[in-house]
């Protein structure tokens, strides 16, 4: 496998793989990353998986770049774990109750048309998928699951929405996801998640996690309104 | 207990202590003050030990009271301060009764000034911060920014005798601020001729620049990349959208963006750069990973030797 390491900023360390995303890969980052906690203990402060990326980010002052750097190297080059770690989550997939209704997804519609699919194909194929996890971030709880039936592959909008509601389901190119909070957002909307996917006083506050796998299941209307809370 | 009751919050107030780590993953932003040296001098001047919380004003236009008798002092950005209504040395710290009232104005430099309270802002930390995050609700007063009428609740005074420079002030003007970045991310992929662009053009701060980022404008930056998957962003990253103007990200950053980077402003040039107003000129310059440590390491000493 091929990668780089390389400097993020002046106290943080990123290692990049040249492969495509996949679950085998993203595994490998996290077992990565669990070892890197136990390795660089507390001088470690932080660290981030996107799709093929691992960033670690260390205490200024107390980081020692040419340790870091062979080390992430040595575990860069091991070979991929064969086997889930202990205290991974189980590959039973989280399911997501979705509400897929032109009333809570206004681009429902419009992704039928542009697809030449039907509204009830685009759900059944956004719900016979089980997607994977590949990354969290863009706001806490948001979870980059991948990938879309290839028929269902769509552009984000030319310009966002400055408005999106908290568990709006969404897609973009080949990812799905689900706005856990309301915010600005340039993807389709095609159904309304009731669950909330984040919540501070929850342990761990996030539903997701980079590694699950998930997927969608259709809801009625009476079920989608009777599982909303009350805001 | 002593509370700060707000009459004035002004456009983006909020409580910020040094900020709050290990959340990236979550997709929380490390928050805390933008002008981490106005931060740490406030705290050591009123013998703050425990990285207390302050209130961070933008563009100083603020007005509280304390109910009861406390001890105050305004840092980083500077400001005019009058306590009921008679101007006061707007550097020193000053024994403020219950109930008189103290007026924040911003000067003519700079952009976040900091009021220490003695006992510190003591809203309820959360994930071992009490830094507000004000997109994600997360920390200061109700997770937001601060209101007209807010009441703030302040901390018993636990600290020592206070003693630190009241000169520390690093938001002097300066007709062009350097932004010494270490290459990184997409660096290598960029053409030479991007490189150059950035390198080589006067670059001015925009009136887009807030706690998530500073939105430069100058010189068309052609990255030549069309997507990327999504990656940890860092304090500092240069973000080129697709639009080719610059964003240096700071404290409330996106934690993952898909946006090229060629590289990390330097966390002292960040604060420069945090306190500089639209219009401030800005040029790019490169600097290697141990020139950066050693840059970090004089500005800790400077400022070490100044808190005592």
């Amino acid at each position: 496998m091929t990668f780089e390491v390389g400097p993020a900023g002046e106290s943080a360390m990123r290692l990049i793989f040249s492969e495509p995303p996949q679950p085998a890969l993203t595994r490998k980052l996290l077992a990565i990353q669990d070892t890197a906690q136990q390795y660089f203990s507390e001088t470690l402060i932080d660290s981030v998986i996107g799709y093929t990326t691992l960033t670690l980010f260390f205490t200024p002052f107390k980081f020692e770049r040419d340790r870091a750097e062979a080390w992430l190297r040595e575990q860069a080059d091991n070979p991929m774990p064969e086997t889930s770690r202990p205290g991974e989550r189980a590959e039973q997939p989280v399911i997501l109750p979705a509400f897929y209704h032109p009333s809570v997804a206004p681009d429902l519609e419009w992704l039928a048309n542009d697809t030449g699919l039907s509204v009830d194909d685009v759900i059944r194929l956004h719900c016979e998928q089980t997607y994977f996890a590949y990354a969290t971030g863009f706001a806490p709880g948001f979870c980059y699951l991948g990938n879309v039936d290839s028929r269902l592959v769509t552009p984000r909008l030319n310009t966002p929405r400055p408005h999106v509601p908290a568990g709006a389901v969404a897609i973009a190119d080949s990812q799905t996801a689900v706005y856990p909070c309301d915010s600005p957002g340039g993807w389709r909307l095609i159904g309304a998640c009731p669950e909330r996917l984040f919540t501070l006083e929850s342990t761990p506050p996030s539903k997701l996690s980079v590694g699950d796998f998930v997927r969608f299941e259709p809801i009625s209307e009476a079920d989608f309104y009777s599982m909303s809370r009350p805001t | 207990m002593n509370a700060l009751q707000i009459q004035r919050a002004g456009i983006a107030s909020s409580v910020q202590d040094s900020g709050r780590f290990g959340m990236l993953q979550m997709g929380i932003p490390p928050a805390g003050a933008m002008d981490w040296c106005a931060l740490v001098s406030g705290q050591r001047q009123l013998g703050h030990l425990q990285d207390e919380a302050a209130i961070e004003v933008a563009y100083g236009d603020f007005v509280a009271s304390p109910t009861d008798d406390c001890h105050i002092v305004v840092t980083g950005a500077p400001v005019s301060l009058s306590i009921d209504h008679q101007p006061v040395s707007p550097t020193s710290v000053h024994t403020v009764a219950g109930g008189q009232t103290l007026d924040i104005k911003a000067a003519a430099a700079g952009v976040y000034s900091y009021l220490h309270i003695s006992g510190g802002v003591a809203t309820a930390p959360q994930f071992a911060s009490r830094s507000t995050s004000p997109r994600e609700g997360v920390g200061g007063l109700n997770g937001g920014y601060l209101r007209n009428g807010d009441v703030l609740p302040i901390g018993d005074f636990a600290g020592s005798e206070g003693g630190a420079d009241p000169h520390l002030i690093t938001a002097r003007t300066r007709e062009t601020l350097w932004l010494r970045f270490v290459p990184g991310f997409q660096y290598a992929a960029l053409s030479d001729a991007a490189i150059k662009d950035l390198l080589q053009s006067d670059y001015i701060v925009t009136p887009k620049a807030n706690r998530m980022g500073v939105t430069l404008a100058g010189t068309t930056i052609e990255t030549g990349i069309q997507t990327l998957l999504s990656e940890a962003t860092c304090h500092g990253a240069i973000q080129i959208p697709p639009d080719g103007q610059p964003i240096v990200l700071l404290n409330d950053r996106q934690t993952v963006g898909g946006y090229p980077k060629p590289g990390a402003v330097i966390r002292s040039d960040c604060l420069r750069l945090a306190q500089a107003r639209p219009g401030q000129k800005v040029r790019f310059a490169l600097c290697s990973p141990e020139e950066a440590d050693r840059i970090q390491w004089l500005e800790q000493h400077y400022l070490e030797t100044r808190l005592r």
